[in-house]
């Protein structure tokens, strides 16, 4: 304790503090290898009034959407390498590729484009809260209509 | 050989013996020596010699017992740590002792600015939507979404309503119902 009374050692100490934490707030920023990213793949329609309990977590975010009935069809998760791209195979001969672009600001930028047969429906780019999820709905099937959950996870 | 300028100089240093042994000898020879110096080093000793006398009558007058008693209870008596603690603040806020609190305070800038990267849902409610950077939907139309309450973004692709009545055995409407 006697060397911390001596300025010229608390001006060290505190200087590798510093150095520590300027490299800790470098590794939180850091890329991650690998995004998980989760595709849940979600039937809406009308015809009845069934929840499916499988999608518990979600009643929040799928109620705007204001149909009767959900259910889950499949959920599905990659880990993608960061810069790397991979596809998930959504029913209806569709196609949902993924590819995480940047994580800045604990927030991942995901470049998605659904497909279907061959052909492109949409192309984006969405910034999304570390653990955060969207939404890309509306493309009709089977008497409904889908609604992907698209969540990314950095690793 | 030196003065007997410099000499007298140095005989109140020599006579408090703070000269080295060779300034001594040298002193010590040229007293032997010469008359006027040595009468000078006999005024400095009488002078000192008087000085001692009556420091040490005026001493006998004082009462040294209450004095030395007030340091011993100072020094039995045990600093309340709070006082202790104050001391030791005192100490480290001084400006000479201050240099830590600049490199100190970057650190704690930066540490906040990071605590979110380590607890997370920090920022929740200030930066959790999705936000939508680019969007092409190859001429269909789409409707976005931000539902405050569940914090959703919703991309809602959808048919034109005319093209959508022609297929009248369609259940459910894909146009946007929120």
């Amino acid at each position: 304790m006697r060397l911390l009374m001596n300025p010229r050692n608390q001006l060290r100490l505190f200087s590798l503090a510093l150095i520590l934490t300027a490299g800790l707030v470098g590794a939180a920023e850091k890329n991650p290898q690998f995004v998980q990213v989760t595709i849940r793949t979600i039937l809406a329609e009308n015809k009845t009034d069934d929840f499916d309990p499988k999608l518990k977590g979600m009643e929040r975010q799928l109620k705007p959407l204001k149909y009767r009935s959900y259910r889950l069809l499949k959920a599905e998760d990659q880990n993608v390498p960061s810069q790397g791209t991979r596809s998930f195979e959504i029913p209806g001969g569709r196609s949902l590729t993924v590819a995480p672009q940047e994580f800045q600001d604990n927030r991942i930028a995901l470049k998605v484009r659904l497909t279907e047969r061959e052909k492109p429906v949409i192309d984006t780019t969405v910034k999304i809260p570390n653990k955060g999820n969207f939404i890309l709905g509306g493309p009709p099937h089977d008497g409904g209509v889908l609604v992907l959950s698209i969540s990314a996870t950095a690793q | 050989m030196r003065d007997c300028e410099s000499i007298r100089e140095s005989i109140g240093r020599w006579l408090d013996g703070e000269l080295d042994t060779a300034e001594s000898e040298s002193i010590r020879a040229h007293l032997a020596s010469c008359e006027e110096c040595r009468k000078a080093q006999q005024q400095l000793e009488s002078i000192d010699q008087i000085l001692k006398t009556t420091l040490l009558a005026e001493a006998q007058q004082i009462e040294f017992l209450p004095f030395w008693r007030g340091v011993q209870v100072r020094i039995a008596q045990k600093t309340p740590w709070h006082e202790q603690a104050l001391e030791g603040l005192r100490a480290t806020f001084t400006l000479s002792r201050a240099a830590w609190l600049v490199p100190a305070g970057i650190a704690v800038v930066l540490a906040i600015l990071s605590l979110d990267s380590y607890i997370p849902g920090l920022r929740e409610g200030r930066n959790s939507f999705a936000s939508v950077e680019s969007i092409d939907a190859y001429g269909r139309n789409v409707a976005l979404l931000r539902e405050n309450e569940s914090k959703t973004t919703v991309i809602w692709l959808y048919e034109d309503q005319e093209e959508e009545n022609a297929t009248a055995d369609e259940p459910a409407k894909s146009a946007p119902a929120f």
